[in-house]
């Protein structure tokens, strides 16, 4: 008993002590990004590596979950005879919560990762103090612009993801169900208000920071030998999953709140 | 003689893993000064901790007496300015040519103009035997041998024209032409630059041939400091163990 206790407590305390390092990372990094020069033209540069890269599986993505939703409301909605209406039920669903979520698990996975692995490697090969050795403050050159970039990059990717899901929701609302592509796509747009946009947005605006932070955080605490990048990495992908369906909850609960 | 770092009863570790207890060292202007010692003893933490990348618990690390652990970041850049240090794999930066490699600290500390810039690479390249090929420059990390990446390194380190230069284990897995021309490269630099050196090294050949003084790391401190003669002839069981232990090793080779 007691060394269960123990054992939580300490996975309780690394987390905290995991979380409070990032934060104070994510803080050094916001600061550093306001000190001039702005270093904008590596934030671009980072935006087009990030996004560029992840476009074939963000297209995937986006086109694949339109498809599967659509076809689940669709069965459901047969059953009571208004499958008419599955262009209204697939929007709120796809726009608030499935697009931002899983592109986060997903594209944002994969560029936390990258990041993890590409600042590990530069720090066990000792180029992050090279960096520092030479002048220059690595939180600047290197965390700044990927933090930036992510934030950035993950709500664009979203936006086009959602205009994937909804193409991929209306080829099966049309072809599986009888239900007209455009009177699909009316349907769903007609259920959209300004504000589940803005749910959306924030969302994949947040999950693209955390991610971003996590991956570079990640990278920067990696220690010595090859084998550590492996590490690092794996625990990136672990930590951005749980950190990005854990606060998707928290922001549903302040976007919907209910009664 | 005046002192350019001076270590006083410093004290570090990493977590309960103890590095340095109750230790002093001095490097004078200059001079070239040589520190052996085990691995994972902590050479390369004592030159990361010279230059303000790691912190230190306790003690002092004076360079020219300024406080080095109380440095804010524009100081903590002067520093940097006039010590560079040359990283055991090069640390050279993969993502980048080595021209932008070795005007890296150019860009930071000065407003060089691209011209003047490109003087100095080649001059740099030059002083470290890589200005034969002009195609050099636009070459990057990945396309160089271990040699050229280490001269590149060392390029890149003399570039701003620092008062100190920290070298760890600049000859480590190069072959013995290789690791003659880094010394060489060590002495020229001494003496052309006048530089002070501060070489960490498993190398005897360097640490005797090119040195002035020669530290030995043992049990958390430097109990062992003398000119490069009396350390290589020294009747200390535990130097003489290391020395020869080495020289039997490289005849292994
Ligand atoms: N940044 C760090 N964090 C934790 N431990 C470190 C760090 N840097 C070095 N160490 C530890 O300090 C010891 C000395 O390392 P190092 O100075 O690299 O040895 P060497 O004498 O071979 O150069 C090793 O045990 C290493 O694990
Ligand atoms: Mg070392």
């Amino acid at each position: 008993m007691r060394a269960i206790l123990e054992s939580i407590g300490k996975a309780v305390n690394d987390g905290l002590a995991w979380a409070g390092g990032m934060t104070v990372m994510f803080v050094q990094a916001v600061l550093s990004g306001m000190r001039r020069p702005l270093g904008i033209y590596d934030i671009f540069y980072q935006i087009v590596a990030l996004g560029i890269r992840s476009i074939p599986l963000a297209t995937l993505m986006g086109i694949f979950v339109g498809m599967a939703l659509t076809w689940q409301f669709g069965e459901a909605l047969m059953g009571f005879g208004a499958k008419n209406a599955v262009g209204s039920a697939a929007a709120l669903a796809l726009v608030r919560e499935l697009v931002p979520t899983i592109m986060a698990l997903t594209v944002g996975a994969k560029i936390a990762t990258g990041m993890t692995a590409e600042l590990g490697s530069m720090k066990v090969s000792e180029q992050i103090d090279a960096i520092a050795s030479l002048g220059a403050d690595p939180v600047k050159k290197l965390i700044w612009p990927r933090l930036a970039a992510a934030t950035v990059a993950l709500p664009l990717l979203c936006v086009y993801g959602n205009v994937l899901a909804l193409g991929g929701g209306a080829l099966i609302a049309d072809t599986v169900f009888d239900v007209p592509a455009g009177y699909f796509y009316e349907t769903y747009v007609d259920e959209l208000y300004p504000m589940d946009y803005i749910s959306g947005l924030v969302k994949a605006t947040t999950f693209g920071m955390l991610t971003g932070i996590i991956g570079c955080y990640q990278g920067f605490q990696t220690k010595f030998g090859t084998e550590a990048v492996g590490i690092s990495t794996t625990n990136t992908v672990v930590a951005t999953s749980v950190t990005i369906i854990i606060m998707d909850f928290v922001l549903t609960m302040i976007f919907l709140p209910v009664g | 003689m005046t002192a350019v770092f001076e270590l006083r009863n410093l004290f570090k570790a990493f977590g309960a893993n103890v590095i340095y207890e109750d230790m002093n060292l001095e490097v004078e202007q200059g001079e070239t000064f040589t520190i052996i010692g085990g691995s994972g003893m902590g050479k390369s933490v004592c030159l990361k901790l010279m230059i303000g990348l790691l912190p230190y618990e306790k003690g002092h690390i004076l360079f020219k007496g300024q406080e080095v652990g109380d440095m804010n970041r524009e100081q903590l850049r002067e520093l940097r300015r006039h010590v560079s240090m040359v990283f055991q794999g090069g640390a050279l930066f993969d993502s980048m040519n080595v021209f932008e490699n070795v005007t890296y600290a150019l860009r930071e500390h000065t407003k060089m103009s691209d011209q003047e810039m490109l003087e100095r690479a080649k001059e740099c390249l030059d002083m470290v035997g890589l200005g034969y090929d002009p195609d050099i420059m636009y070459r990057f990390p990945a396309g160089l041998s271990g040699g050229m990446r280490k001269r590149a390194a060392l390029a890149r380190s003399i570039a701003i024209k620092p008062e100190v230069i920290l070298y760890d284990e600049p000859t480590t897995g190069l072959d013995p032409a290789n690791s003659k021309r880094i010394g060489e490269m060590i002495k020229k630099l001494q003496r052309e630059l006048h530089v002070t050196s501060i070489v960490v090294t498993h190398d005897m050949p360097i640490a005797f041939g090119c040195s002035d003084r020669v530290a030995m790391l043992w049990d958390k401190k430097f109990p062992f400091i003398g000119s490069a003669e009396e350390i290589e002839h020294s009747e200390v069981p535990e130097v003489r163990e290391f020395v020869q232990g080495i020289f039997r090793e490289d005849k292994d080779d």
